[in-house]
C-alpha cells in the first residue's frame, strides 16, 4: 500500500471538516475521490501534500508515518509528491521552463540533466513549442498541461490533482482527460484526482471514493458506483 | 442622464487641476519672465555653485539610503507580520505604524531630546558622550535614521496587504519542492515585487518632499533651501528655481514607474474574498525573531515616545502647553476634517473615473494626482501663494481655502487610489441595474454607490485626515497669519521654548492623531 490514511479527523474552528477517513490506496491505482462541493475533498488532499496536518489519525506514504495525531513529521517537501491545483497557479514571474525547472533544482539535479528532463516532459504535454513562454501568454488549457508537466517532472510517487479541469472549457476537458490517462498509463504513477463531476470520475478512475459531508460513503469500482449511484 | 455624469466628472477634473496643477504651471511659467521679457536668467544660477551639486547630491543620496534601508527592513518586518506564527505579531504591526501618524520631525525632536549636546546620553555619560552622539544626531546619519523610522510603516502596510492578496495554491505549489525560505524568497517576493516597488516609490518621493526633519536636523536637502529662499528672503525665483530640480526628480521617479511598475500586476485579485492564508512556522527561530523585531520597535518606536512622554511629564507643561496653541490644536482638527472631507470627494469622483474609466482622460488625472502627491510640498506650497496672492483672491491667500487647496493638491491621489481599489468590489451590474430602473447619476450615485462603498470612504478619510493632521511641508509654506496648525506651532515654537513645553506639544500632536483612531476602533468592535 502505498498511502494508507487512518482514521483521519480535521476541523476548522471547531467545525469538523473530515470526521474519521480511512483509505488505503495501491501502487498504480487512479483514485478518484467524488464528492459535491464543501465536502473536504481539497482538505483531504492537502492533507495528503502536507499543507495542513489531521487532528487526529495517522497519515502513512511508502510505510512511513508522514503525519501522527496533529504532529507533522515529513514536510511536503519531503513527501515526494506531485500537484496540480484547481485554481490556474504557474508563477507569473517565471517562464515554462523556470516553472518546471523549479523542482528539479531542489533535487539539486546536474543542470544538463535537467534541461533534457524539462524538454522531455514538455515533449510529453505537447508543450514544447512554448518552452519559453510566460503563463500570462498561454490559455487555462496550456497553463494546466504546463502545471502537469512541473507535477511530473521530478518522477513523484503520488500525483495529486485537485479538479485541474474545472477551470476550463468542456471541449478542452475531453482532450486533458485523456491526455492525463495516457501519461499516467505511461509513467505508471500512483494517482488520486478530486472532483464534483461524475463524468470525469467515470472516465478516469480505476477507483473511486465517494465523500459526503467529511466522510467516505462508498469505496468501489466504476461498474459499481455507477450501480449504487 | 448621461449629462449629469459627465458634467460633474469633467467640473471635477477641472477643480481638480485648478487647485493642483496651474499653481505650480504658472509658477514655472513666471520663473521664465524676468523684467516682463523672457529669460532663463533665474535658471542661470542652478548648478553653478558647489553648493547646488551638494543639495542635489545629498537630496539624492538621502533620497536613495532612506528608501533602501526602509525596503531592507520592511519587507521582511511586513513579511513576519502578515504570514508568520511570530507571537504579538498584530501588536507589533500597530506599534511599527504608529511613527506614520505624526509629523515626522517629531521623532528628530525625541532623538535630540535623546542624543543632543545635553540629551539624556550626555547626561548619563559625560559631555563627550553627549558630543559625540550629537554629531551623529545632525546631519547624514541622523537624518536618515529618522528618516527611515518614520516611513518604515510605509513599506511594512504595503508588504502586508500584497502578501494578503497572494493566492496561497501558488506557494503550496512551491512547498512540494522546497522549504519556506526557499518559496518565500524564490516565490512569494516576487509576486509582491510590484507592492515593493510601490513602498519603495514613495518612499523616495516622500524623503525628497521632506522638510521637518531635514531642516531640524541641519542636513541640507532641496526641500530645505526652497523654504529658507521663499520664506526667509522672499525670493521667489530662486525658490523656483530650487524648486525645478525637485520637480524633475519627481517626475524621472514618476516616468519611470509608469514604463516599469504599471504593465507588472502579478498578484491575483482575491482580495476580499478572505481567502485563506499560508502561515509560515518560525519553529526554533521564533524567539530570535520575536527578540530582533522587539529590539527593533524598541529603539524605532518606543524609546523617541518614551523619551517625548517622560519629558513632558508635568501638569504645568501640559497646562503650558495647551495655553500656548489650544488655538493651533482646534484649527489643526477642523483644516484637517475639512480637508479630509474635501479629499473624500475629490476622491470618489477621480477614483471612480480611473477604476470604470469613465472618461478617456482618466489616466492623465490619475498621472496628475500621483505627480502632485510626489511633488514637494514645499514647491505646491510657493505656486499656491504665488497665484493667489493677488488684491482680488485674498479671501483665499489670507484664509483657510488656501490651506485646503494645499491639502487638495498634495493628498488627492491617496483618496483617488484608495476609492479606485474599491470601487471594484461593487459589480457593474448592480450600477446598471439601478440605471434600468430610470434611476439619474446623482440617485444611483447617493443611493447605490455611496451606500456600497461606504467602508472605502471612511478608510479615505481617516487615512487624508492623519495626512493633513501631519502635514507641515505644505502648510508651512501657505498659513496665513494667524491661522497655523498644531504642528507648525510646534516647529515655529521649538527654537525659543523649554524642552518640556515642546515635548508636551508633541504628546497631545500624537494623542489628537490617534484618538480619533481609537475612538474608530472602539465603534467598530462594539458595532459590529
Ligand atoms: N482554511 C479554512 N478555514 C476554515 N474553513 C475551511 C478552510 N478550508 C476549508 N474550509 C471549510 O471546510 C469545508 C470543506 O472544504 P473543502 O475541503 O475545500 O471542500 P471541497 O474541496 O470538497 O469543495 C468547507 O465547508 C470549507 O468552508
Ligand atoms: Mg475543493
Amino acid at each position: 500500500m502505498i498511502v494508507k490514511i487512518e482514521n483521519v479527523t480535521k476541523a476548522y474552528n471547531k467545525t469538523p471538516v473530515i470526521r474519521g477517513v480511512s483509505l488505503g490506496i495501491e501502487k498504480g491505482e487512479r483514485i478518484v475521490i467524488l464528492g459535491p462541493s464543501g465536502c473536504g475533498k481539497t482538505t483531504l488532499l492537502r492533507m495528503v501534500a502536507g499543507f495542513i496536518h489531521p487532528d487526529k489519525g495517522k497519515l502513512v506514504i511508502e510505510g512511513k508515518t508522514v503525519a501522527d495525531n496533529g504532529k507533522c513529521i515529513i514536510e511536503p517537501e519531503g513527501r515526494q509528491v506531485g500537484m496540480v491545483f484547481q485554481d490556474l497557479t504557474l508563477w507569473p514571474h517565471m517562464s515554462s521552463y523556470k516553472n518546471i525547472e523549479f523542482g528539479l533544482k531542489a533535487k539539486k539535479i546536474p543542470k544538463t540533466e535537467i534541461r533534457e528532463q524539462i524538454d522531455s516532459i514538455l515533449e510529453k504535454v505537447q508543450m514544447i513549442q512554448f518552452r519559453n513562454a510566460y503563463p500570462g501568454d498561454l490559455s487555462g488549457g496550456q497553463q494546466q498541461r504546463i502545471a502537469l508537466a512541473r507535477a511530473l517532472v521530478t518522477r513523484p510517487k503520488i500525483l495529486l490533482m485537485d479538479e485541474p479541469l474545472s477551470s476550463l472549457d468542456t471541449d478542452l476537458r475531453g482532450v486533458l482527460m485523456r491526455e492525463i490517462l495516457r501519461l499516467q498509463e505511461e509513467l505508471t504513477i500512483t494517482m488520486i484526482y478530486v472532483t464534483h463531476d461524475r463524468e470525469e470520475a467515470f472516465s478516469l478512475a480505476t477507483r473511486i471514493v465517494v465523500m459526503k459531508e467529511g466522510e467516505i460513503q462508498k469505496t468501489g469500482t466504476v461498474s459499481q458506483i455507477k450501480e449504487w449511484l | 442622464m448621461k449629462m449629469a455624469k459627465r458634467v460633474t466628472l469633467y467640473i471635477t477634473i477641472f477643480l481638480f487641476a485648478g487647485i493642483g496643477l496651474a499653481p505650480v504651471v504658472v509658477m514655472f511659467f513666471k520663473s521664465l519672465f524676468v523684467d516682463g521679457g523672457f529669460s532663463l536668467e533665474n535658471y542661470g544660477v542652478l548648478f553653478q555653485s558647489n553648493r547646488e551639486w551638494t543639495l542635489l547630491f545629498n537630496t539624492l543620496v538621502l533620497a536613495g539610503a532612506t528608501t533602501f534601508i526602509t525596503v531592507l527592513l520592511g519587507v521582511p518586518l511586513g513579511t513576519l507580520f502578515a504570514k508568520t506564527d511570530l507571537p504579538f505579531r498584530r501588536f507589533f504591526a500597530v506599534l511599527f505604524i504608529i511613527p506614520l501618524l505624526i509629523p515626522s520631525y517629531i521623532l528628530a525632536v525625541a532623538w535630540f531630546y535623546c542624543m543632543g549636546r545635553s540629551g539624556i546620553v550626555a547626561s548619563l555619560l559625560g559631555e563627550t558622550a553627549g558630543i559625540v552622539t550629537s554629531n551623529f544626531l545632525f546631519g547624514f546619519a541622523g537624518t536618515l535614521f529618522v528618516m527611515v523610522s518614520a516611513l518604515l510603516p510605509i513599506v511594512i502596510i504595503l508588504t502586508m496587504t500584497y502578501l494578503r492578496m497572494v493566492n496561497q495554491d501558488m506557494e503550496e505549489a512551491g512547498r512540494i519542492y522546497s522549504s519556506w525560505p526557499v518559496v518565500l524568497r524564490k516565490i512569494t517576493l516576487p509576486l509582491i515585487s510590484p507592492g515593493i516597488a510601490l513602498g519603495a516609490l514613495i518612499t523616495f518621493v516622500l524623503t525628497l518632499g521632506e522638510f521637518g526633519v531635514p531642516s531640524f536636523l541641519r542636513f541640507d536637502v532641496y526641500s530645505v533651501e526652497s523654504f529658507t529662499m521663499f520664506s526667509a528672503f522672499y525670493d521667489f525665483s530662486s525658490a523656483t528655481a530650487t524648486a525645478l530640480p525637485l520637480g524633475i526628480i519627481t517626475i524621472v521617479v514618476l516616468i519611470i514607474e509608469r514604463l516599469f511598475l504599471r504593465k507588472k500586476t502579478f498578484v491575483s485579485r482575491t482580495m476580499g474574498l478572505e481567502k485563506k492564508k499560508a502561515v509560515v512556522p518560525l519553529g526554533k527561530y521564533k524567539p530570535y525573531f520575536l527578540i530582533g523585531v522587539s529590539i527593533l520597535v524598541f529603539i524605532l518606536v518606543v524609546v523617541p515616545l518614551c523619551v517625548l512622554l517622560c519629558k513632558s511629564l508635568s501638569l504645568s507643561a501640559y497646562v503650558e502647553a495647551f495655553a500656548r496653541s489650544a488655538g493651533s490644536i482646534m484649527r489643526s482638527l477642523l483644516y484637517a476634517s475639512i480637508g479630509a472631507s474635501c479629499l473624500v470627494i475629490f476622491g470618489f469622483l477621480l477614483g471612480y473615473i480611473l477604476d470604470r474609466k469613465a472618461l478617456r482622460l482618466h489616466y492623465a488625472v490619475d498621472s496628475l494626482a500621483v505627480f502632485l502627491f510626489a511633488l514637494p510640498g514645499a514647491v505646491i506650497g510657493i505656486g499656491l501663494s504665488n497665484l493667489w496672492n493677488t488684491s482680488g483672491t485674498n479671501f483665499i491667500y489670507a484664509s483657510i481655502p488656501i490651506i485646503i487647496f494645499g491639502y487638495i493638491a498634495q493628498y488627492t491621489a491617496l483618496g483617488e487610489r484608495i476609492m479606485a481599489a474599491t470601487f471594484p468590489h461593487v459589480s457593474h451590474s448592480m450600477e446598471e441595474a439601478a440605471q434600468i430602473a430610470g434611476a439619474g447619476w446623482y440617485r444611483r450615485v447617493f443611493k447605490v454607490l455611496v451606500p456600497l462603498v461606504k467602508r472605502g470612504m471612511i478608510a479615505t478619510w481617516l487615512i487624508c485626515f492623519i495626512f493633513c493632521l501631519r502635514d507641515i511641508g505644505i502648510t508651512m509654506m501657505i498659513y496665513p497669519p494667524a491661522h497655523d496648525t498644531l504642528p507648525v506651532r510646534t516647529f515655529t515654537l521649538m527654537a525659543n521654548s523649554p524642552d518640556n513645553i515642546i515635548s508636551a506639544l508633541c504628546v497631545i500632536m500624537v494623542m489628537i492623531t490617534l484618538l480619533p483612531l481609537c475612538g474608530l476602533g472602539l465603534v467598530r468592535k462594539y458595532v459590529t
